[in-house]
């Protein structure tokens, strides 16, 4: 549930940015960035359809190599789409 | 060599006075540390140790029943994270004992991955009811408070379970036997409140302590800060995930929690009462307190009320006194596919992220940390 992955933004639209990772689009809320409102182009770590934070593009880049490797090593699989 | 293999060889150059446990508090430490393998490659007197991490592990078992009853009596449309809807609760055979099985049984149980979703299946359905069923902790909870602070239809109201992370730390700190030498505190809940919240360790209990990120590098970096603090003899709050936990956290997420919800003494599920460790939504949004709204379905008569299954190590493994496959049910009783435990069901939960890395060997608890 704590799983936040980085994304990058596209689009904004009022609160609402349209992100995307690795080819993955999410409508994400930046209500919780209001103190520091990111703008398109810049990567933010997203938690529950929510923007946590900004990043930069090289932190975000590592990130996503670590969630490939998670994704191929779990032999469960997830409780729904 | 790369940065992992810098840490690794710094680590090895300590000269360790002897075993040295690091507690990891956070469900995303533990599996980063469990997939990444990095148990096998420390020195061998370090122990890595899954402390109070997950949500849903410690997400009262009187909560779940009332999700249920929710779902089945009240017949609202129960909406949850999907870790939430497989957790067991304590009733006879043949009894309705988790919201997957209410969903079976017809209920209208739909599991989300966001507040946002929680909203437009509220918004698409004006005329019932929806509750969100939210646990989680601060990371999770910061979420759910912007929503409400957005602003809820009327139709929705919120069961919400959150935890703060860091009193069960403290709680573990003040009984006397922590069972961990050093703490790497968890990123994504500095990310929203600060790892400034991290200090009381250093000061009050004078442990080593370092937040850490979720890659292995700026785990490795943790474990060679508090191992080289603990060698030194001078201990300090370090920050090995600077680059996302910003000093004093994100102002506006703490903003929106303060507005909406107020920090509250909450019950851990096999732990107990742990003092301001919950939160609970603020009177002035009472009208979507899905606690005040619905009637209290507990029923007194029910047997193990609030503990864990009959046999289930979780609340142990919760607080890092065993690890998950020195639980008695452990890859026996209790697998991801039928779970007993709710430690099993979550992503979060040690056993889950333990048996899903491969580990399959159930250990008698002689090797059991010293509690």
């Amino acid at each position: 549930m704590c799983l936040a992955i980085p994304m990058q933004i596209e689009a904004i639209e009022g609160y609402l940015a349209r992100c995307q990772a690795k080819g993955v689009w999410r409508d994400v809320s930046l209500f919780m960035m209001q103190d520091e409102m990111p703008k398109v182009g810049d990567y933010v770590m997203v938690h529950v359809g929510y923007a946590i934070q900004t990043m930069t593009e090289a932190e975000a880049r590592s990130s996503w190599e670590l969630f490939d490797e998670l994704l191929c090593e779990t032999d469960v699989p997830p409780e729904h789409a | 060599m790369n940065e992992a293999q810098v840490w690794l060889e710094k680590m090895r150059a300590l000269e360790l006075p002897g075993r040295v446990k690091i507690m990891n508090v956070c469900g995303g430490h533990e599996r980063s540390i469990t997939q990444a393998g990095l148990r096998g490659v420390l020195p061998a007197n370090v122990e890595l140790v899954p402390g109070p991490g997950c949500p849903v592990c410690v997400c009262p078992e009187e909560d779940i029943y009332q999700a249920i009853q929710l779902a089945l009596v009240d017949k609202v449309i129960l909406v949850a994270f999907g870790d939430m809807l497989r957790v067991p609760v304590n009733v006879p055979k043949g009894e309705i004992r988790s919201l997957v099985e209410a969903q079976a049984a017809g209920a209208d149980v739909r599991p989300i991955a966001s507040p946002t979703e929680a909203r437009k299946i509220a918004l698409d359905n004006p005329g019932k009811p929806v509750v969100f069923f939210a646990a989680g902790f601060e990371t999770t909870t910061a979420p759910v408070a912007a929503a409400i602070a957005e602003g809820l239809s009327d139709n929705l109201s919120i069961l919400l379970s959150g935890r703060l992370t860091w009193p069960a730390v403290a709680m573990l700190l003040d009984s006397g036997t922590p069972g961990f030498d050093a703490l790497v505190a968890p990123g994504h809940v500095a990310t929203i409140m600060g790892p400034e919240e991290w200090q009381f360790v250093v000061d009050r209990h004078h442990l080593p302590t370092a937040v850490a990120g979720f890659l292995p590098e700026s785990l490795l970096a943790a474990f060679y800060s508090v191992l080289r603090q603990f060698v030194d003899g001078k201990h300090f709050l370090d920050n090995c995930y600077l680059e996302v936990a910003h000093p004093s956290g994100n102002p506006t997420a703490q903003r929106l929690l303060a507005k909406t919800l107020d920090v509250v003494d909450a019950n851990w599920r096999g732990i107990g009462i742990i003092p301001n460790s919950g939160y609970a939504l603020k009177p002035e949004y009472a009208a979507w307190d899905a606690r005040r709204i619905y009637p209290d379905h507990a029923d007194p008569k029910r047997r193990r009320i609030g503990e864990m299954p009959p046999g289930c190590d979780c609340a142990k493994v919760v607080l890092g006194k065993i690890y998950p496959n020195q639980c008695r049910l452990y890859g026996k009783a209790c697998t991801p596919r039928n779970p007993v435990g709710p430690c099993m069901v979550s992503d979060e939960g040690a056993c889950r992220i333990w048996w899903s890395s491969g580990v399959r060997e159930a250990e008698t608890a002689t090797e059991q940390p010293d509690f």
